[in-house]
């Protein structure tokens, strides 16, 4: 915390300018009747300043807590632990889960902002567009007159007619209109960080392409860090720089995109990609994940995938792995890892970029 | 079709066919009250000629109770449209005067009874769902079930045996008969507005207690559903203030429901400011209408119907005006309508 140059996950030395975030054991658990439902384990992830990081894992992985971890935003009976450091552009590192009230409240959508996984239902039915902007700019104490030709340019940025939008009320926007104002809305306080949750779930495959690429314009024009948190993975590859993948809870490998989508090294990643539906596979060829995701309440011992996975043994029930490098940039979390692109092969061919294929 | 003309036309249909059932039932009743009204005349004066004094009579009343049905409806209603609503035996005046003092002083308490209950059961159903589980709102709740379940004119006697009765602190605030302190003269003093409402404070208390828990409950509901939004987390983590967030989000939220009950609340007040004015002598339109339906005076009640009927079509006039200013995505006025 009191030293700006501190431990990545990877053991190596990053200068502070280079993170944005950083992450170190962050746990959310829930009480519940049943027993703790420990919905996010042990994660511990370092953000750098301008990157896109992609963060995939199926349905009910966790990932949405890790989106709110970053804000402190955990839903209440949830108790989120850990360590969370944000390194503003300029200033000293910023303990997130030691701020005071106020201070948090200027922390998110100042420094970090968010845009939800469900822009049908992010908007206030009973208030126009403009109110949600003037009302956030008010609340920050920012000038109104300079945030909100920040908020005009930002929506033209995207494609929206800035008029027209402001005037509306939410429900006579459409979906993709609907989701491209919450981003401007996320973005107007002008912040470092930007995390998104599923922004593109509830739309059609076009409005996710057209979205995807305003998001890199947005990231350009306005310098921005963006974690990108989906269950799609084709769709995140072809937008992200580096890739982080949840399994039950907790990261299960992390490194840059090219070297997940070639060189998966963990035996979850590989299944995944394996599973990922895909034009030019023929259909025998697509495959699922046998077993299911396990229950928060009552994760397995050892490696939490050993279950399912085809090349787990006592060690992996006996104890849990640990990050294993794969090469500087990449890490996974597996005993295995060096067995796992033998025993799990690609069923097509991965193509060499993600721009080119994979994802089309 | 310009949508105004259109509502108004609506609006003047709903009256003329409630008018017209009203005639058609009234004119069912057994008893004859001009006939008692001749008899009891003829006693005082035995030298008048019965048929004389019955004709005169039947001028004033505008219709004859022995004539044929359609003469009589195009007679009565030949005479409303020129502004005229009979005379009443039973309150030995013209209606157009008793209609003119008695109206008012209902619509005030039912106004006193409609702004209260409203006031007092959104604010506490906001607060018990923002308490939700906390031992406020599981005491609110019981007090709400136990207070519903309770009619109004029971609660209406309640309140004159525990508060009017007992010669104590209260009485002298809160009287329990009649509409004014003795010898106030209305105008604009003190002394008649304050009177006024200490009068009016009984009645509308009887009702906003009964009325209470079931609005306060369903608020309650409504605003814990509206907590759970996914706009009024995403509000709290823009960091908008608390107050503007209870305020603009959770409460504007949750009310849209019940707006529409608010204006359908009146048709049900001015019904049971039949019993509630009866129990506190309150000389409105409910008293007037008990003693109408007691002496068959057919005058008085048609004119005590009109008088419901053009308040609840004129406040679900005003609903469908104002409903798409509180709920931008229902339409008003040109667009579409309400109800």
């Amino acid at each position: 915390m009191s030293t700006h140059n501190t431990t990545n996950e990877s053991g190596e030395m990053y200068s502070a300018s280079e993170t944005i975030i950083e992450l170190r054991n962050t746990e959310v658990v829930f009480d519940m009747s049943r027993g703790v439902s420990r919905v996010l384990d042990n994660v511990d992830l370092d953000i750098r300043r301008g990157e896109i990081l992609g963060v995939v894992g199926e349905s009910g992985s966790g990932k949405s807590m890790l989106a709110s971890a970053m804000l402190d935003a955990v839903v209440d009976p949830g108790i989120l632990s850990g360590q969370i450091t944000y390194y503003p552009d300029d200033g000293d590192p910023v303990n997130v889960l030691g701020l005071s009230d106020e201070e948090l409240r200027r922390l998110r959508w100042e420094d970090i902002s968010m845009v939800f996984q469900g822009a049908m239902s992010s908007f206030n039915p009973t208030m126009s567009v403009k109110g949600h902007f003037v009302e956030t700019l008010e609340a920050h104490e920012y000038d109104r007159e300079e945030g909100m030709e920040r908020a005009h340019e930002l929506l033209s940025d995207l494609y929206l007619d800035p008029e027209r939008v402001l005037e509306s009320y939410p429900h006579e926007l459409s979906g993709g209109m609907r989701q491209r104002a919450l981003i401007a809305l996320s973005v107007v306080l002008e912040p470092d960080l930007l995390v998104m949750d599923e922004p593109t779930a509830a739309l059609d495959l076009l409005m996710q392409r057209s979205i995807l690429s305003l998001l890199e314009g947005l990231k350009e024009k306005y310098d921005l860090t963006m974690v990108f948190i989906t269950h799609d993975l084709p769709l995140v590859a072809e937008l992200a720089n580096r890739m982080a993948v949840m399994y039950a809870f907790e990261l299960v490998e992390k490194g840059s995109t090219d070297e997940i989508l070639q060189n998966a090294a963990h035996p979850y990643t590989r299944a995944l990609l394996n599973s990922t539906p895909n034009l030019d596979a023929p259909l025998s060829e697509m495959t699922s994940i046998e077993g299911s995701a396990p229950d928060p309440v009552n994760v397995p011992e050892g490696c939490s995938y050993h279950p399912r996975c085809p090349l787990a043994d006592e060690q992996c029930v006996a104890e849990a792995p640990d990050f294993h490098d794969v090469s500087s940039s990449h890490q996974v979390e597996c005993f295995h890892w060096e067995d796992a692109a033998e025993a799990i092969p690609f069923n097509i061919e991965q193509p060499s970029s993600p721009e080119e294929g994979e994802a089309r | 079709m310009n949508w105004y003309v259109k509502r108004t036309g609506q609006a003047l249909f709903t009256l003329w066919a409630v008018a017209s059932l009203a005639f058609f039932l009234t004119r069912q009743m057994p008893g004859d009250q001009v006939a008692t009204y001749v008899d009891q005349v003829i006693q005082n004066n035995p030298e008048q000629d019965p048929e004389i004094v019955r004709s005169n009579i039947v001028e004033q009343l505008m219709i004859d109770p022995n004539a044929p049905f359609h003469e009589a409806y195009i007679a009565y209603f030949g005479e409303l449209l020129s502004g005229n609503l009979g005379w009443s035996i039973e309150a030995q005046k013209n209606l157009n005067t008793l209609m003119a003092e008695t109206v008012p002083w209902t619509l005030f308490v039912m106004a006193l009874a409609t702004f209260g209950l409203f006031g007092i059961s959104l604010a506490l159903g906001a607060i018990m769902a923002y308490k939700e589980g906390s031992l406020f709102d599981l005491s609110n709740t019981l007090l709400g079930m136990v207070t519903t379940s309770i009619p109004y004119y029971v609660a209406g006697i309640l309140l004159i045996i525990y508060i009017g009765y007992p010669e104590g602190v209260f009485t002298q605030y809160f009287p329990v008969r009649y509409k004014l302190p003795d010898g106030v003269d209305p105008g604009f003093t003190l002394a008649f507005i304050s009177g006024a409402i200490r009068h009016a404070t009984l009645p509308a208390l009887s009702y906003v207690i009964t009325a209470y828990g079931l609005l306060a409950l369903s608020m309650r509901g409504n605003s814990i559903q509206v907590l759970g939004e996914d706009y009024v987390r995403v509000a709290q983590l823009r960091g908008l203030p608390d107050r503007r967030i209870a305020l603009r989000y959770v409460g504007r939220n949750a009310v849209l429901p019940l707006y529409t009950s608010l204006l359908l609340s009146i048709g049900f007040m001015l019904g049971a400011s039949v019993i509630l004015e009866q129990i506190f002598v309150y000389q409105g339109v409910g008293y007037w209408m008990d003693r109408a339906v007691q002496y068959t005076d057919i005058p008085l009640m048609m004119a005590i119907f009109l008088m419901i009927t053009v308040s609840v079509v004129i406040a679900t006039y005003i609903a469908d005006l104002t409903y798409g200013y509180l709920d931008p995505r229902i339409k008003s006025g040109d667009e579409g309508e309400a109800y």
